[in-house]
């Protein structure tokens, strides 16, 4: 009993500290960008001793962030609604038609969730500018709109939705299209909603892609453009911060309301992957 | 006009045959059941019906259209599944108003027939509830229900009773049997609880390994099956087999045959057409309520059993007893309790009673 209680102490000791250690950038973070520049360089204060909130006006005002959250939205939720359409008829697909090639085709799908999207960055830009869509977003959404993890995540949750239910709606006159959206979906909501959410951070959270296809300042999501605001103005830490505050709030934001599906969500897509 | 009929129908899942040259009819308002040992080919036989699995050969009909290849939404069945398959996000009502609401008929007509079956079925009061606030019982009265307001030509059940408890499935057994009198629709019922069967049935069609062992009324099957299968099957418990031999061939008619169990004893029966030589084994069956406790050669050729233990159910009694061979044998006494003790059994087989099987099992009388 005694030991239990010490082991207990031990483990929670741990995970307060871990918790603190990964925490600390972020507070970090949080508190540079409300202190007064000149503040900042002194250094050393844990308390801002002035709050200051001039680095957000002037992120606001002086440079196109507003333009940069439209854009991140705007392809994020678009990403985020193409993706899970086309992986659920896809994952619908492999799940319950029967027709000659499934099997390999799902051998396809598995295969090309192996390859890291680095590597495709080249032959998907060239395609791009092909297209005619470098600097669009088209050109931001086209290739991120294929996520093969999500697509089996589907394929499993359909695989165990039970033969019968799928026989009776087939005998009351639905079409595949209808078992998908009046049976399958309104069975899956929840994973449905992980996933969405998933997605949608992942699309927000991308650098490497839409920094090669964006050449305008207009066009650029909130990641790449936070990175144009030091190059263009030298280094004022309290600015930076606070523009990379700014860019990851709806991200967390959307976290902590829906913090138990993303859980679920990664658990999902790591177990698959692990 | 037949109901459905079913000629030649062949089923194979890749190179192995699991219904082989089914014949059947059933005339409209009918109530037929499929019965046999599991994995005979009841439900594929079902599901084919219901256009759920494809046909390999023949041609299934209903109401005198060919509908072999027709999807199965067009074809005018309902099927109510083991599982009930009610879907889980929907209302009891929604459940039932799925197929119209699919089929975009107008709300009050939905609203009407709904209304209607939930009455036939009892289940005015829990339309707003989901399938997983129902019991068992109710649960498949919903599935029934989704069934009766398609309005089908043909109902089809697999196994609807399967998952309920003793007493609720003896309700549930009436409630269909009700059903079917009260809409008089043809309906296809497949179970392997011969009780079910018997107390459904207009007709019965025994199923063996994918092939029609027998086709006839309840009774018909109980008092005449055509081979050994069937006799065991049908009755509960089951019809006692034992050994036996042909002792002299056919001299009018009859035979005269030594059980293995009572060497010494020999009895003559009327045997229709066989052929039967000297030597030939053959299988003589008789049901437990026909043995007689009481010994007496006149009727028959008499066998001593050894009582293992015995089942009082009150108005009805079954003794277990084994033959001197290890075949076990049941005998059902309706009178007298208590009448057994633990020496052996000296028997009577009346000859009036008894089946005669060849060894193929086929039967000679
Ligand atoms: N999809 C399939 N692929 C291969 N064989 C199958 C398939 N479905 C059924 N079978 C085989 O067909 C035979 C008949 O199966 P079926 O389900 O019709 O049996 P059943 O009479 O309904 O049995 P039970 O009483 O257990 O439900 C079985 O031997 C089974 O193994
Ligand atoms: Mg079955």
């Amino acid at each position: 009993m005694g030991n239990m209680k010490t082991g207990n102490i031990l483990l929670l000791t741990f995970t307060v500290i871990a918790a603190c250690a990964w925490a600390f950038p972020l507070y970090w973070a949080i508190v540079t960008s409300i202190k007064p520049e000149a503040d900042v360089v002194a250094g050393t204060i844990f308390l801002p001793e002035t709050i200051d909130i001039s680095s957000y006006v002037w992120a606001l005002l002086e440079t196109n962030i507003v333009r940069w959250y439209i854009n991140s939205i705007g392809t994020s939720v678009l990403i985020t609604v193409v993706v899970i359409m086309i992986s659920m008829m896809c994952g619908y697909a492999l799940s319950q038609i029967v027709f000659p090639g499934r099997r390999a085709l799902f051998l396809i799908v598995l295969a090309s969730f192996m390859v890291p999207s680095q590597a495709l960055v080249v032959s998907q830009f060239i395609l791009m500018h092909k297209f005619g869509m470098v600097d669009s977003w088209a050109g931001i959404i086209l290739p991120q709109v294929i996520i093969p993890v999500v697509v089996i995540v589907y394929k499993q949750f359909f695989d165990s939705v039970p033969r019968e239910l799928r026989e009776a709606a087939k005998l009351d006159g639905c079409s595949e299209f209808q078992i998908l959206f009046k049976l399958y979906l309104p069975l899956n909501w929840g994973i449905t909603a992980a996933l969405s959410i998933i997605t949608f951070i992942m699309a927000w959270n991308n650098f490497l892609w839409p920094f090669l296809v964006i050449t305008s300042e207009e066009m650029m999501t909130i990641t790449v453009g936070i990175t144009q605001v030091g190059d263009a103005f030298g280094v004022k830490y309290a600015r930076d911060m606070a523009i990379a505050v700014m860019a990851a709030m709806p991200v967390a934001i959307a976290y902590l309301i829906f913090q138990r599906r993303v859980t679920q969500a990664i658990m999902l897509s790591s177990g698959i992957k692990g | 006009m037949s109901g459905v009929s079913l000629s030649n129908i062949k089923k194979a899942y890749g190179p192995i045959n699991v219904i082989h040259d089914v014949n059947i009819k059933v005339e409209q308002g009918e109530f037929v059941v499929f019965v046999g040992p599991s994995g005979c080919g009841k439900s594929t036989l079902l599901r084919m019906i219901a256009g759920l699995e494809e046909t390999t050969g023949g041609t299934i009909d209903i109401e005198g259209a060919d509908v072999t290849h027709l999807e199965a939404a067009k074809r005018g069945v309902s099927m109510v599944f083991q599982s009930y398959a009610l879907y889980p996000h929907l209302s009891v009502f929604d459940n039932m108003a799925f197929s119209m609401q699919i089929a975009r008929r107008p709300k009050d007509e939905i609203k009407q027939k709904v209304d209607e079956a939930a009455r036939i079925l009892q289940l005015e009061d829990h339309l707003d509830r989901k399938p997983s606030q129902l019991s068992g019982g109710q649960r498949q009265r919903v599935a029934i229900g989704r069934a009766i307001v398609r309005q089908p030509k043909v109902f089809l059940f697999d196994e609807p009773l399967s998952n309920l408890d003793a007493e609720l499935r003896v309700q549930m057994r009436m409630e269909i049997a009700r059903l079917h009198n009260q809409i008089g629709a043809t309906m296809i019922y497949v179970t392997h609880d011969q009780v079910e069967a018997m107390t459904l049935a207009d007709k019965i069609v025994v199923l063996k390994s994918g092939s029609v062992q027998q086709i006839g009324s309840p009774l018909d099957l109980y008092d005449n099956p055509d081979n050994q299968f069937v006799a065991g099957f049908i009755g509960s418990p089951k019809m006692n087999f034992l050994k036996g031999i042909v002792n002299e061939p056919r001299v009018d008619g009859k035979i005269t045959i030594t059980l293995d169990d009572a060497p010494n004893t020999t009895f003559d029966i009327t045997c229709g057409s066989a052929t039967l030589n000297a030597g030939d084994a053959v299988t003589v069956g008789i049901r437990p309520e026909n043995i007689g406790l009481e010994h007496d050669e006149t009727v028959g050729p008499t066998v001593f059993l050894k009582p293992e233990f015995t089942e009082e159910l009150g108005g009805v009694s079954y003794i277990h007893t084994q033959t001197k061979d290890g075949v076990r044998v049941t005998i059902e006494r309706r009178s007298e309790r208590n009448r057994v003790d633990q020496e052996d059994l000296q028997v009577t087989l009346p000859v009036r009673d008894l089946f005669v099987f060849d060894a193929d099992g086929a039967r000679l009388r």
